[in-house]
């Protein structure tokens, strides 16, 4: 139940974000043009120190090589030049990992009915000569509200998740058709996540005053030069805002007003997706929305977890939140085992053993036996004092208190079982000292599959003693964590871009340091030539491994992401601004109904200039293209 | 085929972004490689020529 309680959070929220992180690539690339450079000089430089060398020759081979690296360095510079300015909002609606929504339990408490081996429920009809017989027939609201049929409870009465509701219309439901023992949020209210997320007024751009903005009432300006009076530095605003520039010292009109500029605020928020912060825009505007959708929470899971390894540059799927994402799933998919200590288990009714479901009758806990330490089974110790009165031959009486053991003929034994814990419909339930543990039997299966289970024979109980199933039972002395759960296949090795990332950083400045020393270098000493030979030797080994790594990562991204699950909804650039993508987000069909779901959004707004090889000026199209979608 | 527009449809999401930067960043390293190779080769004939010179030097003095 605590789980439930947790996924009272915040509401998803738009977040700016480019395509692969430009500004890094962009970095990169110069970085990579800059150090082609320091290479040519370090080599002129060596060859001047090297005149009498006989492979100076040699040595100018790497001419062309040089220049094919600086062509090479231009190329990513061109290819990420479109996608640099290429920003986005994207809203991640996830339910599961971050919960930024809350997802419905599904279950309504109720009576416990009683159900047949084949998990039908049970009624009590009135027959004609007035006594109430046993049916699985499902009753009509009209039988129950005059009382005809009665639902038939399980003894002594127990309010359990997925009970009998006698709330009008309720009770004729059967409840197990639709819990679940995973919390579902649905494709339809991912969807309407999205559109909602068009109308937060609160989710706007703000903007706040930087260190030397002007005083209260200066005139300030947009960045189309377009100038607003009211500035004051204690308010925030929904534009970025400027100076008037620089004035000039010679009179004259300042001609690149954009150069001469300060800006007088900073974004502190991005709101939701707007041009110049104008959310009501009616300009051009396109959104890719994916949507991740099972109608099994473990295929959902699955797919979810691939998703976010494409996606590990949006914030929220990065490694360094601390637990993995199908690890934090796999919690609730497969939970860790535990170690169940019981006492006073009756040997009357047998021991528990191997592949017994035990369940607390009380807290709730489920759990699938999965062995029982044989070392642990021992008789119960159970002391106890009786007062003894023994009359002498005098007549007196004697009255004594003796120690006794009321499990002299072994009846009731300990033992400790290793337990794989099952979900109940309002979570995962543990095992509360000195609660009753008994033998659970199926009696049919919730939405998932997943098995109901009830307390075997507990539909005996008001038959005569000859007739009564009776079930094994103990008392629970303690439960502890056994061993953490193996993760679930497949595993992509853990190869992920973050990991990648800090790789290019690493791999320029080695080289970089390599360069410098280089340059450094004039000098004919043979040790410091050895040095210079084992130094490039580390980096050979360095770029080796590098490449190694980088196949490996280009392995993983030839899986694509199974299309299974997957749903895509591309809107090209559209003239009607954000209700115009709310509109089409709602009305556009093609999707089924699934219960278990996550989405994220892609918006973007046109722009000035033509990007994605020219076809448009709106970057939508440009992602569209980089996942595939065009 | 290409994605429908404005219809949901099941997809094959790829990073194509991240895939030709990877690549891009592959033919980088291997290209920085074969430099620091022939580079390399360079200076173990260097170190080679050297130590021959020295050798040759030694030999003359000691006669």
């Amino acid at each position: 139940m605590a789980e439930f309680q947790a996924l009272q959070t915040a509401t998803a929220e738009w977040k700016p974000h480019q395509i692969a992180k430009a500004g890094d690539i962009a970095t990169m690339a110069r970085a990579a043009g800059d150090l082609a450079e320091v290479v040519k000089e370090s080599l002129s430089l060596a060859s001047a120190g090297m005149e009498v060398v006989k492979v100076l020759a040699q040595l100018q081979n790497i001419n062309p090589l040089l220049i094919a690296l600086d062509a090479l360095a231009d190329e990513v510079l061109i290819a990420i030049q479109a996608i640099k300015e290429a920003g986005f909002w994207y809203l991640y609606v996830d339910p599961y990992f971050i919960r930024n929504v809350s997802p419905d339990p599904a279950f309504t408490y109720g009576f416990e009915q009683l159900r047949n081996p084949a998990g039908e429920r049970l009624w009590l009809e009135e027959s004609p000569r007035g006594d109430m017989v046993q049916t699985t027939t499902t009753p009509t609201q009209v039988q129950l509200d005059t009382q005809k049929v009665i639902p038939h409870l399980a003894t002594p009465r127990k309010l359990i998740a997925g009970g009998y509701n006698p709330y009008k219309g309720k009770g004729v439901e059967d409840p197990l058709q639709k819990i679940s023992p995973y919390a579902k949020f649905t494709v339809k209210q991912v969807i309407q996540t999205f559109t909602d997320a068009f109308d937060d007024e609160g989710d706007i751009p703000r903007y706040r005053r930087v260190g030397g903005a002007p005083k209260e009432g200066v005139v300030v300006y947009d960045k189309d030069g377009n100038n607003y009076s009211g500035w004051d530095p204690v308010k925030e605003f929904g534009l970025q805002l400027y100076n008037i520039g620089k004035e000039n010292v010679d009179g004259s009109i300042i001609k690149d007003y954009k150069a001469a500029r300060k800006p007088v605020n900073t974004k502190i928020a991005p709101g939701k997706p707007n041009i110049l912060g104008q959310t009501t825009y009616a300009g051009g505007s396109g959104a890719i929305a994916i949507i991740i959708a099972a109608p099994s929470f473990d295929i959902f899971a699955e797919t979810f977890d691939k998703f976010s390894k494409m996606f590990t540059d949006i914030p929220e799927f990065a490694a360094t939140t601390g637990k993995g994402l199908l690890e934090s799933l796999n919690e609730v998919i497969t939970p860790a085992n535990t170690v169940i200590k019981l006492t006073m288990v009756d040997s009357n009714y047998g021991l528990f053993e191997a592949g017994d479901v035990i369940g607390g009758q009380i807290y709730g806990g489920l759990s699938k036996i999965l062995e029982v330490n044989a070392d642990s089974v021992v008789v119960s110790t159970m002391t106890t004092q009786k007062e003894v009165t023994a009359t002498d031959d005098a007549g007196n009486i004697l009255r004594y208190v003796t120690t006794i053991n009321p499990n002299e003929d072994e009846r009731w034994v300990d033992m400790e079982v290793i337990g794989k814990p099952y979900r109940s419909v309002d979570g995962l339930n543990p095992f509360i000292t000195g609660d009753t543990v008994y033998e659970m039997e199926q009696r049919g299966t919730r939405t998932d599959n997943t098995p109901n289970y009830v307390v075997r024979g507990q539909d005996t109980v008001g038959l005569p003693p000859p007739a009564r199933v009776y079930p094994k039972v103990g008392k629970v002395s303690m439960e502890k964590l056994a061993v953490l759960p193996d993760s679930t296949p497949p595993d992509f090795g853990g190869i992920q871009i973050k990991e990648i990332i800090p790789g290019w950083g690493e791999f320029f400045q080695t080289l970089e340091n390599f360069v410098l020393q280089l340059k450094g270098m004039i000098s004919d000493s043979a040790a410091f030539i050895q040095d210079m030979i084992d130094m490039i030797k580390g980096i050979e080994k360095f770029l080796e491994d590098l490449i190694a790594a980088i196949v490996d990562f280009l392995e993983f991204f030839q899986i694509t992401l199974p299309s299974t699950g997957v749903y895509a909804l591309y809107l090209p650039n559209q003239s009607g601004g954000n209700e115009g993508i709310k509109s089409q987000l709602s009305e556009a069909g093609g999707i089924p109904e699934l219960g278990y779901a996550a989405g994220i959004l892609f918006v973007a707004t046109e722009g000035d200039v033509l990007i994605a090889g020219g076809g448009s000026k709106n970057p939508i199209d440009l992602l569209a293209l980089v996942l595939g979608l065009l | 085929m290409a994605h429908p527009k404005g219809k949901w449809a099941e997809a094959e999401i790829r990073r194509d972004d991240i895939k030709n930067l990877m690549e891009k960043t592959k033919t980088l390293a291997t290209m920085y490689s074969d430099l620091l190779a022939i580079k390399r080769e360079g200076w173990e004939n260097v170190l080679k020529a050297q130590l021959k010179k020295d050798a040759r030097e030694k030999e003359k003095q000691n006669g």
